[in-house]
């Protein structure tokens, strides 16, 4: 009995912070649309920081923990909501989330810049050493204040959201800034006091979760996985639900600790790392529990710029081409470059298995790694002797398990999608890659595919083999994108409910979508010829694989393939600034330099503005080159100047061939956007933009410029590969900053509804409709001249 | 037995009323008019019948079987065909994409053969781009087929989705004003294909503001306000009907009008004047 109440009160302390964690998800949620996922890193921050000013700088406990919470999370809060979430607002839902995740990620790589794990940060829990005796068990002050913390939200968050007007304004459900603002709401500030309160909620619980054991930076960002799982429960609205799914949640982990010992298994599967599977199961559970989405018919609100369909004859070229210049390319490098490399490109398929469900279908998937895992396990258990038709049963074991996972989750809104496949990957780990059987030892030894006539043996050949199949696989997309399938997944994105209207079973096409993902997945999997470790398929190791396709351009395959390599570069980049390398996450390392930790930042921010990624603009930006005489001389005097410098030994010759790269990729496609004169049917740039943006052109340029490649490496493997991080990166900061996409040079005329509402009214307008009504040249001048107003504004 | 039948639907958000023991029938061959003023619950209503929306009482019968638990798709493959007040083309394609879209999307779950429209003059199955063509030829389309539909005027938009139904061979129409922002030759072609579709054997339930288009192609109207249906019958009989009248045809017997301005000014009286129940043709 006492076991019993003990772990209870356990449980209800536990209870008590996901409660405050999720409320905060909820309330943010609730009046943002947005599903934070970087709240935990929120809380995260709070944690450190907290014991930043009572440890490290000795602020009594109570002053540190109100200036925590009251002053610097709201203040926080605010500050992301005015300068990331506002511009996210309305976006696809996979913009969302990659935006909230790159500054997870972003965040966790900032904490691990300023308190690096190497020290242990230990924050004393409050009124150490006091207790009270309940019913036989001892309770820490600790935790009565934690329950009490809980308690005191409740009440509190019952009292705004009812009982004030802020409140109010925040409960209802706004589609539409603009709707609330006509009808006199203040959007902004509603928003920005939405963030302040879900970021004091989850610097509360960061606070109370932290005290009394070591702090570590990973482990409470990604506490706040527990947090959705309750949150889900409350169906993401309804705040008394959360609370109830805490304590559902507290509870049982506590019980499972309490009455499971780590000796205990069911057959041959291991009870031990369960408890760690709870909430992921609860999360799955849950979100199987929902009921169906409804299909709404809300019109047609943002028309996007159709993505260009590649042509097969550019695919199969480009397919061609890859395999001839991996094959020289590889042959070129020495052993442990190749190694390197090797792994980048099986990333790039990993990316590729995104193109067909979230570019064309608009889905989300946070566990592609999973399935390369599952596909690597099934390949190294029943496929020893290398045969391809091992690979096909482990593609088709993959096929089949995404299939399963996704009908839950697809019946319902992209989030819930995320949120499964999330929850499947954790699951994952815990019960299926750390078990014993599975992964002996933690690692799994994937054969070389043996196709009889070859067998892939070496680095090499296994390059060359990732090659071919990116290439097969990439055409074999096109043809699908080219074909009436593809037509149907746009058509899909473009109108759910349209297409249901006429036949078409949503949740069957996209379910086979998914599944085909988890193939391509799982393929990158069986034949990677390589030795993996669990982490290797954790969600950690996922979200940067979704994170890049989605910033390296996902609804194109070009675009798959950056990303993909991008992905590749982050551990060589590691060894390389060795001194400042923490490899957490094994994939990501996230402080090689400030900038990276903030990159994915500033990557999300961008995609903000221009979902659809990198590639894309950059081939529309070289169209654009073309027209604009500006930008064409200052890109050949650019690169003389260059080369200039090079042959004055002013920079090393790496420096000047990273310089032109970096300028021919990331600074060229945008030339013509800068330089875009105040054309009235131009792209409205505002004027401020143009500074930064050039300036930053110089100063990505200049980086790759003095950059001392010669000296960083001796590989030029390594060089190479950083050097397409660079550019990449550059790309993404650049077209961020000039907040114009280059396709929007290219834009179609505009539907002419809408002249004049969603563009400008020009010139050239108005004479047409001066000649509709009758008017010739001189009435129009006359009119014109007689008018001071818009037509004038207009044309300047 | 009539093509489509509702029965006492009502539907219900939360404590408002949208609908309430709504009666209403669509033959197959005719094209019936359902009018009222806006807010009147006549896109609900399609909602409910589609699967969009579930009612709250009622039922739904499509050819004598019981739709009310299908899901929409399931009820598209019955046969039921349909346009939206706020557009919902499919605006990353152009026009021959849409409605290519539709035809593909057909042919992927149709396994009989479901006869071509007889407009379209072939009793032989086409060629998917065949059919489409003609479609677009039919609708007055050939001209745009490549731009992206984003860039057409709205009332264009809206004939590229009734293409798009149409290349998923309905037996069943449920259009909702379709005609909004096609001028008035345009209307009167629109009105024409309507009709021509109706005597190839659809049934036709027609949503519009324009009531000289709804008087000249219905053969059956309904009239909704409130939720409610406050008359049904022949064109000419609501045409000069009380209680249509005041609701929703502006004062006096010009039926060319339409105009709700009374309406605040009757509905001031408090609640809903009983003398449109008598007034009114029961169905």
């Amino acid at each position: 009995m006492d076991k019993f109440l003990t772990f209870t009160i356990l449980g209800l302390s536990t209870a008590a912070i996901y409660a405050v964690a999720a409320s905060g998800l909820v309330v943010t949620y609730t009046t943002s649309g947005i599903f934070n996922f970087a709240h935990g890193a929120f809380s995260m921050l709070a944690a450190f920081t907290y014991w930043q000013v009572h440890v490290e700088w000795g602020v009594p406990a109570i002053w540190s923990f109100l200036i925590v919470v009251f002053l610097a999370a709201p203040v926080f809060g605010a500050g992301i909501e005015r300068v990331i979430m506002r511009g996210i607002e309305g976006a696809p839902e996979v913009v969302k989330i990659v935006v909230t995740v790159s500054l997870m990620v972003g965040l966790l790589g900032l904490a691990l810049v300023l308190w690096p794990a190497d020290q242990p940060h230990t924050v004393p829990p409050f009124f150490a050493g006091h207790s009270v005796e309940f019913l036989g068990v001892v309770i820490g002050y600790q935790r009565l204040l934690t329950m009490g913390a809980a308690i005191a939200v409740a009440l509190g968050l019952r009292i705004v959201l009812t009982k004030t007007r802020l409140g109010t304004a925040m409960r209802a459900v706004v589609d539409d800034r603009s709707l609330l603002e006509l009808n006199g709401g203040r959007p902004g500030r509603t928003s920005g006091m939405a963030w302040a309160l879900g970021a004091m909620l989850a610097a509360l619980s960061g606070v109370l979760v932290a005290a009394d054991q070591p702090l570590s930076a990973p482990a409470l960002t990604l506490l706040v996985i527990n947090a959705y799982a309750v949150a889900v429960v409350g169906r993401l609205r309804s705040l008394p639900r959360t609370f109830l799914g805490a304590v559902i949640l507290g509870l049982l982990e506590s019980y499972a600790v309490g009455y499971i010992s780590g000796s205990t298994s069911v057959g041959p599967i291991s009870l031990q790392t369960f408890r760690t599977a709870i909430p992921a199961i609860m999360l799955f559970v849950v979100i199987v529990m929902q009921p169906e989405a409804r299909l709404r018919a809300h019109g047609v609100t943002r028309p996007r710029l159709p993505l260009p369909v590649p042509s097969q004859r550019l695919a199969i070229g480009g397919g061609i081409a890859l395999i001839a210049a991996t094959a020289a390319f590889g042959s070129m490098l020495q052993v442990g470059d190749l190694g390197l490399v090797v792994k980048a490109f099986g990333f790039a398929i990993v990316t590729l298995s995104l193109v067909p469900l979230t570019g064309y279908a608009g889905q989300i998937s946070l566990a592609q790694m999973t399935f390369t895992g599952i596909g690597a396990v099934a390949m190294a258990t029943w496929g020893a002797n290398g045969s391809p038709f091992w690979v096909l049963v482990s593609i088709v074991i993959c096929a089949v398990v995404g299939a399963v996972i996704a009908l839950p989750a697809l019946r319902l809104t992209g989030i819930y999608l995320a949120l499964a496949t999330a929850a499947f990957a954790l699951f994952c780990t815990s019960m299926f890659f750390n078990q014993s059987g599975v992964m002996p030892g933690g690692s799994v030894s994937v054969p070389g595919v043996n196709f009889g006539f070859i067998e892939i043996t070496n680095d090499y050949r296994q390059l060359v083999l990732f090659a071919v199949m990116f290439a097969v696989i990439a055409n074999l997309l096109v043809v699908m994108r080219r074909g009436s399938m593809g037509r149907r997944l746009t058509a899909m994105k473009d109108s759910p409910v349209a297409c249901a209207t006429l036949g078409l079973n949503i949740t069957a096409t996209k379910v086979g979508v998914f599944a085909l993902s988890a193939a391509i997945a799982g393929a990158g999997g069986a034949m990677a010829g390589r030795t993996f470790v669990t982490d290797d398929f954790a969600l950690t190791a996922s979200l940067p694989v979704t994170m890049l396709a989605v910033v390296g351009g996902i609804g194109s395959i070009g675009g798959a393939f950056f990303g993909g390599i991008l992905l590749g570069t982050f551990p060589i980049g590691s060894t390389v600034f060795a001194a400042n390398a923490i490899g957490i996450f094994k994939i990501v390392s996230l402080s090689m330099t400030d900038v990276l930790a903030f990159a994915p930042g500033m990557i999300g921010i961008s995609l903000g503005r221009e979902p659809d990624g990198a590639a894309p603009q950059i081939a529309a930006g070289f169209r654009g080159v073309l027209r604009s005489t500006a930008s064409l001389v200052v890109s050949v005097v650019a690169v003389a100047a260059m080369w200039g410098l090079a042959k004055a030994d002013m920079i090393d010759k790496w420096g000047m061939f990273a310089g032109i790269v970096v300028f021919v990729f990331s600074a060229v496609p945008l030339l013509p956007v800068v330089f875009a004169g105040s054309r009235s049917d131009g792209p409205r740039i505002a004027p401020i933009r143009r500074l930064p943006s050039l300036a930053w052109m110089l100063v990505a340029v200049a980086i790759a410029l003095v950059l001392p490649w010669e000296s960083i490496t001796d590989s030029n493997g390594y060089r190479i590969l950083l050097l397409v991080g660079l550019t990449l990166l550059s790309a993404r900061v650049s077209v961020g900053l000039v907040g114009v996409a280059p396709e929007a040079l290219a834009a179609p005329a505009p539907s002419p509804d809408m002249v004049g509402i969603e563009s400008p009214l020009t010139r050239a307008d108005a004479m047409d409709a001066a000649r509709g009504l009758g008017f010739d040249e001189d009435e129009f001048e006359a009119l014109v001249a007689a008018q001071a107003g818009p037509i004038r504004a207009g044309r300047s | 037995m009539s093509l489509l039948a509702v029965n006492q639907l009502s539907v219900r958000f939360g404590g408002h009323r949208a609908l309430n023991e709504v009666d209403l029938a669509v033959e197959a061959g005719q094209v019936t008019g359902l009018i009222g003023p806006n807010g009147a619950g006549k896109t609900t209503l399609f909602n409910a019948v589609c699967g969009v929306t579930p009612p709250t009482s009622g039922s739904i019968r499509l050819a004598d079987r019981d739709i009310s638990g299908l899901d929409t798709f399931e009820r598209a493959r019955r046969g039921i065909g349909r346009t939206f007040q706020r557009l919902e083309v499919f605006s990353s394609l152009s026009v021959r994409d849409n409605v290519l879209v539709g035809l593909e999307i057909r042919r992927g779950w149709s396994r009989r053969h479901t006869p071509a429209p007889q407009f379209l003059a072939h009793s032989r199955d086409l060629k998917p781009s065949d059919e489409v063509d003609l479609i677009l030829d039919r609708l007055a389309l050939h001209a745009v087929a490549d731009q992206p539909v984003g860039s057409l005027p709205t009332g264009q938009a809206r004939l590229v989705e009734l293409g798009r139904a149409l290349a998923a061979r309905p037996t069943i129409l449920l259009l909702d004003e379709p005609a909004s922002g096609l001028d008035e030759s345009e209307t009167e072609a629109f009105g024409n294909l309507l009709i021509e579709l109706a005597r190839a054997g659809l049934g036709i339930l027609l949503v519009e503001h324009d009531v000289a288009l709804v008087m000249r192609v219905c053969t059956d109207l309904s009239v909704l306000d409130f939720g409610e249906i406050i008359a049904h019958g022949p064109p000419e009989r609501i045409r000069t009907d009380e209680a249509v009248l005041t609701a929703y045809l502006g004062g006096g017997g010009d039926g060319t009008r339409t105009g709700s301005a009374r309406r605040n000014g009757t509905r001031a009286a408090g609640g809903r004047p009983n003398g449109a129940h008598a007034a009114g043709g029961q169905p």
